[in-house]
């Protein structure tokens, strides 16, 4: 068991190959219906967010409340490139990607001067700006919506069904989450939590502030453009811009405080369980934001670190257990 | 003892997954996606509880019970398609009723069309929903293709063809003005004197309304949700618009809250709808009476088309189930079919539902008559009266 788990740590993409191998089974052994799936596409679009927003938020330690306004930037990139180009997810992910960097530089820019509640006050501003620019856009089809944007095709099969389309996004999320843990795990990272701890210190160090903050943002906005671009194709392939709401910015952000920020798997979890209490509390329909705002008050009360911390904190006390009854031996 | 504990609590999990599968076998499934935030969407959502479990006690669909599965879809189309996904595949319905908004309807065509479920849309008004084509899908509603043209032709020969247009950026009242707009264009050869899209959830009008004023009109129309409907009216007379400008609505104007709220204001405003509670048949008279007594509203169309939506459902569940082979795939077609079979029925709305067998707007808008209200008293004791009906062929505004 140590063997693998050292195999594992010296080559982490194994690790990421047996994940896929095992999602891939999930839904054959799993999964009794396709509303499963639809859930399961959903979670992976929610967990590349949830990631994204680690970086500049758990990383970094930069406030973003506008990041619901990339993932619509995504999105409509997306809509709007099948609609007048034509084009199908291979490009229209990409490209989402690219502006949705962009949109980050944009993003990135009142950070340098601003934190803390004035700084989610200016991304919060952003956010709400892109939502209404697209509301108000004919260009964007408005409040009718975009529809029909198609799902891929590979190999001659359309991938148009929910339990299809569960294996686009799920290495999508797969190769996200990889390239989280290898940003949190490059010199990059450590500059981005030596900045989140104390920019002071980390610019006497010789971290250019400026240019990582920037770069937080940036991965950041492309995380959430290409999630924006997955939801966009997801079947039935329909965006609108009344699902790029706060509430909706609200609940990514509490998916990355309930699973603990600056922890990659935390988010991950967060984003399972943030996703699947949301659907189970469906019928509750009267009590569901209710039911929703107690789980977050009720994670900040007694987790304040989140479900990250508390696996923190297990491991480090199971460690110091381990050592002192090792010493007292 | 460990193994008889273990025998006793399969066999009883086994009995008990047999209970269940054959209470589902009898079971006749409806699912809802609504739009139930407001007040007065949560007493939508209680008008279909209260009338399917009138249904249950006085012995159900031909003897089986009906489960009612009921999702709050918040007028998100997100929350619609996952509603929509999850009564099809995981709660397994025999149809699906919704939603309130056609921004959300809209998006759920798909998803029941390949999941082969029969939806009925109580609300939604958008002629692009039965453009899609699906076998699938019934209106009870109006359709906006045919609201355009009687408020379009009632106001351009009754006030003139001066029309200032305030819309607000929501599906329904962007249709309802545009469509308006092109039609006024395609038949008088007129193009708005004033056009302006509001902020989302803007209410101050004022300076909209200002230079609506200035171009001189004819009629004024207000297109937005209750809200913005109420400010819009409102502040046209704060504004100095005069009384002898028309005030025109769309079909939101037949919300209790708008005459309530919008009070003086509300005097001469004329608006399509689907129904009046002015409506003088004793059906209507019952009917108003029934919802003030039970859930404290003067019901305007919105309840009156969930009414007659369940009214006309419940016949073709008992005809379908006759057919009914236990399989989902073919019961769900069995209740498509005999949705599709419903022809004048004749309930609140001012004119004869009927459906026919082809999934086309022809076909599945089955609503063709729309009435023009005018509201002759504003405040808690609001009147209207009708200024006429008219019932189109099915093809109209295509």
């Amino acid at each position: 068991m140590d063997k693998f788990k050292e195999i594992i740590r010296q080559y982490p993409f194994l690790g990421f190959i047996i994940a896929f191998i095992i999602l891939m089974l999930v839904p054959s052994v799993f999964f009794t219906d396709l509303y499963q799936s639809h859930l399961a596409s959903l979670i992976c679009i929610n967990i590349i967010v949830a990631a994204g927003l680690n970086i500049v938020k758990g990383f970094c330690g930069q406030v973003t409340v506008g990041h619901v306004g990339i993932y619509a930037v995504g999105s409509y990139t997306a809509g709007c490139m099948f609609l007048y180009l034509g084009s199908g997810l291979w490009l229209t992910l990409p490209a989402a990607i690219l502006i949705a960097g962009l949109f980050g530089v944009a993003f990135a820019i009142p950070s340098f001067r601003l934190e803390g509640p004035y700084l989610a006050l200016a991304t919060l501003g952003g956010g709400e700006a892109i939502r209404l620019f697209i509301e108000n856009g004919d260009f964007f089809m408005s409040t009718y919506g975009i529809s029909n944007i198609p799902q891929p095709i590979i190999f001659g099969v359309p991938f148009d069904t929910p339990d299809k389309y569960y294996y686009i996004a799920m290495p999508v999320m797969l190769i996200a989450v990889y390239f989280s843990f290898s940003v949190l795990r490059s010199s990059v990272g450590r500059a981005f939590m030596a900045v989140r701890e104390d920019p002071i210190s980390a610019a006497a160090s010789g971290i250019n502030v400026k240019k990582h903050k920037m770069l937080a943002f940036v991965l950041s906005a492309m995380f959430a453009g290409g999630a924006g671009a997955v939801y966009a194709h997801l079947p039935p392939g329909y965006i609108h811009p009344n699902n790029y709401t706060v509430i909706e910015m609200v609940t990514f952000l509490a998916m990355v405080v309930f699973g603990g920020l600056g922890h990659i798997w935390g988010g991950i979890i967060g984003a399972i369980i943030i996703t699947i209490v949301y659907d189970l509390t469906r019928p509750l329909y009267e009590y569901q934001l209710f039911i929703f705002g107690l789980t977050i008050v009720l994670t900040i009360l007694f987790m304040p670190k989140g479900i990250g911390g508390f696996i923190d904190k297990y491991f480090i006390d199971r460690r110091f257990k381990t050592k002192t009854g090792a010493a007292s031996k | 003892m460990k193994k008889i504990n273990i025998i006793f609590s399969s066999l009883l999990l086994a009995v008990s997954l047999l209970v269940t599968s054959v209470a589902q076998a009898k079971d006749i499934k409806i699912g809802v996606s609504f739009r139930m935030l407001s007040d007065v969407g949560y007493k939508h959502g209680e008008l279909i509880q209260d009338t399917v479990a009138e249904w249950n006690s006085s012995g159900g669909i031909n003897g089986k019970k009906v489960d009612l599965i009921l999702y709050n879809d918040e007028c998100k189309s997100e929350k619609g398609v996952a509603n929509a996904t999850k009564l099809a595949y995981q709660d397994n319905v025999h149809v699906i009723i919704g939603s309130s908004c056609s921004s959300v309807t809209l998006p759920m065509v798909p998803v029941i069309s390949k999941a082969k479920v029969p939806q009925i849309i109580p609300h939604s008004t958008s002629s692009k929903i039965t453009l899609t084509g699906s076998e699938w899908i019934f209106r009870v509603p109006v359709s906006s293709r045919f609201y355009k043209i009687v408020q379009a032709k009632f106001t351009a020969e009754n006030a003139g063809t001066k029309i200032a247009h305030i819309y607000v950026p929501d599906q329904a009242s962007m249709d309802f003005s545009k469509s308006m707009i092109a039609y006024v264009k395609s038949e008088y050869g007129v193009d708005p004197v004033y056009e302006a899209q509001a902020g989302e959830k803007e209410t101050d009008f004022r300076s909209y309304l200002l230079k609506a004023k200035a171009t001189n009109p004819d009629a004024l129309v207000c297109s937005g949700l209750v809200d913005e409907t109420v400010r819009c009216l409102v502040q046209s007379y704060e504004v100095g618009i005069p009384k002898s400008v028309a005030r025109v609505a769309n079909s939101v104007a037949s919300k209790v809250e708008v005459p309530t709220n919008a009070g003086k204001a509300a005097v001469g405003v004329s608006y399509a709808a689907a129904f009046a509670a002015s409506d003088t048949r004793p059906i209507a008279k019952d009917f108003v009476k029934h919802i003030k007594k039970r859930y404290g509203v003067v019901p305007g169309h919105d309840f009156s088309q969930m009414e007659d939506l369940l009214t006309m459902l419940k016949p073709a569940l008992e005809k379908a189930e006759k057919g009914f082979s236990g399989d989902l795939a073919s019961d769900r077609k069995a209740v498509r079919d005999a949705i599709a079979g419903i022809t004048n029925f004749t309930g609140l709305a001012s004119g004869p539902i009927s459906f026919c067998a082809a999934g086309t707007p022809e076909c599945r808008d089955g609503n063709r008559t729309p009435v023009m209200i005018e509201y002759t008293k504003g405040g808690k004791n609001w009147k209207t009266k009708v200024a006429g009906t008219v019932t189109f062929n099915a093809s109209a505004g295509l």
